[in-house]
């Protein structure tokens, strides 16, 4: 009897215990929810005066100081606090001090919870992915109206590109400042066919025009030398890791017979009708002539198996007399052999077609693309100061001070002319990572609005600190050899210059809007698989079953919607003409 | 005993596959440690495998330049040190709760726990909780939200189960309550279970940095070591990434001596060494008290 009494106490007593622990949480959870909703209360209200007190103010630069947080998806390694004596002329110009974050492995992941959890930050640096989220989540502002107040040297910056910051048609506000620097020249070629100087050297510097060229210079001398170093010359190697294989297998089709770097695309510069690249007749018979290529052993057999790592390792062995690669792809094996002394089995880059009707295309003018670039955030107390900021970045004195430096300390003006002393230049370029995070040099250009490599500015000088002739004084000794070989001056006027190619009225085709609903990117996909494998059979294929083994895969691509998918892409980029004429 | 000739054959078999085994575990990490130590232009050519071709200290450098590693250490030492220290006790005490049988809460309790190992809210909802605790940007974000893992009790209680409750017995009739009965009999008793648990707690609290960049990303006093190694290795990626894009664009620009790859090497090795280091000494913990020695009831 006792028993039953203990333990009907027990349980009354534990369950007295959870009930008040029930009230506790509830309490303290009430308290904590009110609090949070006076604090965003006081914000609004601070805000909207601040605002008001700007507005006032008008375009006069308001130079208090603050801090600007800004969220950027690009790590930027060498921003170190904004303490540079660059960093502490801008806050001096401008009274802004910026607080930069960054992503540290996923970016998707962080957008995710910054959009969840509403906490953003003043700015945020966003490519076309994260922008379009952002846009979705309502989180930035339309910046035309702050920069009709506040941004008259944005408006300058961008010219006539500026409408082509404009999101879409059915929503045509700004909401990004592009960060692709404007009217940038390029002087040098990115894509091309690689040939060592050794080879071209050894052979008397012979014509390299077309593939045909290219052939029969490394047949001739994987015979005279079948082995470098102790090792088995390799003719051509490519690279078929990831998503490698299109910089190196799928996209050298389209460069060898005349089309511009679109991605996955092809579209008729008159017609503008688009078309899955590889569809294209023209890119079949090149894959025939790697098949050519494979069957007479000049093809790395281990092209298709190889990672990058390994494609890295034996191209800076040396033994790997020609590529066809993107410049940045294997620029790590280049400063190895540079490294090592040898300089002569680095690369130099042809504009080699397949015949001698088409011309390669790597410096076609894209006009300017936007995507890419800095918003405002709506829940930001400071949008009129951050615009206020960024216009000021577009102004002359901020383009010099982020590239040149600060005049008497990093550069002189000697009788008008913009002048970088030896000394300093020869800091900038053989230890420019530790130079740019002591000086502040080069670390605000991207991704702020910003002028392009070769643009000039008022007085003559350019903005950007490149010149042809610095590019010339980089070239190691072969480089230079080669080159006067071939009479010509620097690698780009090998290649058909950016008149001789027709103007990109889409900008580039893999820039283009695709809306999130479209099927596009799933059929594109698809046809991405079933091409990447049925190239790579193609090409070790025996000569007489290429055609069928194409056929095949033409007929798959059908089967999977290439057409319907070729027609929905011709609509997007007939609307982005429209949209940005 | 003259051991037959069979049994030679199948000892020195074993010991054939054992070497080879261990040759396998341990040929990855002197791997490591070889291309930590070799030059970052070297490295690329491959060919690496038991040592450095050619010597140098540089990957170490490089780490040491960027970090803020004094700060960092002392962080992640601490949130180990306590983070082990309270999941221990609290882990252990509820194992023990659940290990007797005479709760009355033990199945529901039990069952809910096991669901926790399975049913998660995933990242974000995660984060609106702890934002809404107050613990976003303070130190004992690393401490409490994963004080107790559902697996570690399990694994104690289970271990718990396996003692024979005579002896709990015992000492209550010798007159120790509950607490007395848990600090002095049954905790010594499971001090296998308890380093196995401490181990997994410890390298859990030392090898996590998604919460460190989550929660306390923009406070410099609350870093931890492996957040640290992580930025390294991002910024250095940007590095090459600038590199690329420099050259994308035409220009040759500077490129860095020092490739991801080798830093990435030298990440590795700091970032495990102290738990290498240590683990000699907790292995008799998990040997010993495994023959407890039979009960006789």
């Amino acid at each position: 009897m006792k028993r039953g009494g203990q333990e009907m106490s027990k349980t009354k007593s534990l369950l007295s215990l959870v009930l008040c622990l029930v009230l506790c949480v509830s309490v303290i959870t009430g308290c904590g929810a009110g609090k949070n909703k006076q604090t965003s209360k006081d914000d609004n209200t601070k805000s909207n005066v601040e605002k008001k007190e700007d507005d006032k103010k008008g375009t006069d630069i308001d130079t208090s100081p603050i801090t600007l947080t800004m969220f950027s998806v690009d790590v930027n390694p060498v921003e170190t606090g904004f303490q540079s004596p660059v960093a502490k002329k801008i806050t001096e110009a401008t009274g802004v001090t910026i607080e930069f974050e960054y992503p540290v492995g996923d970016v998707a992941q962080k957008m995710g919870i910054m959009i969840a959890s509403k906490e953003y930050p003043d700015m945020i640096f966003a490519k076309t992915q994260e922008l379009t989220q952002l846009v979705q989540a309502d989180a930035i502002v339309d910046l035309t109206s702050l920069i009709e107040q506040h941004g008259p040297n944005v408006e300058n910056l961008y010219g006539e590109y500026l409408n082509r910051l404009r999101f879409s048609q059915e929503d045509p506000s700004i909401y990004a400042l592009g960060a692709s620097p404007v009217d940038e020249e390029t002087w040098a070629p990115v894509n091309g066919f690689q040939l060592q100087h050794a080879v071209v050297k050894d052979l008397g510097f012979p014509k390299l025009e077309t593939l045909e060229d290219y052939e029969n210079a490394i047949r001739e001398y994987m015979k005279k030398y079948p082995t470098i170093d102790g090792q088995p010359t390799i003719g051509l190697s490519l690279l078929a890791d990831d998503w490698r294989w299109l910089i190196s297998v799928g996209n050298p089709a389209g460069f060898a017979t005349g089309a511009p770097d679109d991605g996955n695309w092809f579209i008729n510069p008159k017609t503008y009708e688009a078309k899955y690249r590889f569809t294209r007749e023209e890119e079949k018979e090149y894959y025939r002539w790697l098949n050519h290529m494979y069957n007479e052993g000049l093809i790395d057999p281990d092209s298709f198996v190889q990672t990058w790592d390994q494609y890295i390792a034996k191209i800076s062995t040396g033994r790997v007399l020609a590529i066809a690669d993107a410049n940045w792809e294997f620029g790590s094996a280049e400063d190895a052999l540079r490294a090592d002394g040898k300089a002569e089995r680095t690369y130099g880059m042809y504009p080699l077609q397949l015949t001698k009707d088409s011309k390669h295309q790597d410096f076609r003018d894209v006009g300017y693309s936007g995507g890419n670039g800095i918003c405002i955030t709506k829940d930001s107390p400071n949008q009129v100061r951050a615009m206020q900021f960024l216009d000021w970045m577009c102004t002359d004195e901020a383009q010099i001070l982020n590239n040149w430096g600060i005049e008497g300390i990093h550069y002189t003006v000697e009788d008008g002319k913009r002048v970088v002393s030896d000394e300093e230049y020869k800091k900038r370029t053989t230890d420019g990572t530790n130079y740019k995070k002591e000086t502040g040099i080069e670390v605000y250009t991207h991704p702020f609005p910003r002028w392009g490599r070769g643009k000039l500015d008022s007085t003559g000088n350019p903005y950007v600190v490149d010149s042809v002739d610095l590019i010339k004084q980089r070239y190691t000794e072969p480089e230079k050899e080669v080159l006067k070989a071939y009479g010509v001056e620097m690698w780009k006027d090998l290649y058909p210059s950016r008149d001789e190619i027709p103007k990109s009225d889409w900008g580039a085709a893999f820039l283009v809007n695709i809306p999130a609903e479209s099927e596009i990117p799933v059929i594109l996909e698809r046809c991405d698989s079933i091409m990447r494998q049925s190239i790579v059979q193609s090409i070790i294929a025996k000569p007489g079953e290429f055609d069928d083994v194409w056929q095949k895969a033409m007929d798959e691509l059908k089967s999977s919607g290439v057409e319907e998918m070729n027609k929905d892409f011709t609509n997007l980029v007939n609307k982005q003409i429209e949209f940005w004429k | 005993m003259k051991r037959s000739f069979l049994e030679k054959l199948f000892d020195s078999i074993l010991y054939i596959i054992m070497i080879f085994v261990i040759a396998i575990t341990i040929y990855p990490f002197i791997n490591i440690l070889a291309i930590s130590f070799n030059e970052s232009l070297d490295s690329i050519k491959g060919g690496i495998y038991l040592w450095p071709r050619k010597f140098t200290f540089e990957n170490y450098t490089e780490i040491f330049k960027y970090a803020n590693i004094g700060q960092a250490l002392f962080i992640s030492i601490s949130r180990t040190v306590i983070g082990t220290l309270s999941g221990l006790i609290c882990s252990c005490m509820i194992a023990y709760t659940l290990s007797r049988k005479d709760y009355f809460l033990r199945r529901p309790i039990g069952a809910l726990l096991v669901i926790t190992m399975y049913v998660s809210g995933g990242m974000i909802p995660e984060y609106m909780l702890i934002r809404q605790l107050n613990l976003v940007g303070k130190f004992w974000v690393y401490i409490l939200p994963g004080l107790v893992w559902a697996f570690n009790v399990i694994v104690l209680r289970s271990f718990m189960e396996s003692l024979p409750y005579e002896i709990q017995e015992s000492a209550k009739i010798d007159g120790a309550n509950d607490l007395q009965i848990f600090f002095k009999i049954v905790m010594p008793l499971c001090k296998p279970a308890i380093a196995v648990v401490a181990l997994f707690i410890a390298v859990g609290q030392w090898n996590s940095w998604f919460d460190t960049y989550l929660y306390a990303s923009n406070k410099a006093n609350l870093t931890t070591l492996q957040f640290e190694m992580m930025k390294i290795l991002s910024n250095l990626s940007a590095s090459q990434n600038m590199a690329q894009r420099a050259a994308m664009a035409g220009m040759v620009a500077e490129r860095n001596r020092i490739s991801p790859e080798s830093v990435r090497m030298a990440i590795t090795v700091v970032a495990t060494a102290p738990i290498i280091m240590i683990y000699p000494f907790i292995q008799k913990y998990f040997v010993s008290g495994m023959t407890i020695g039979a009960v006789k009831s």
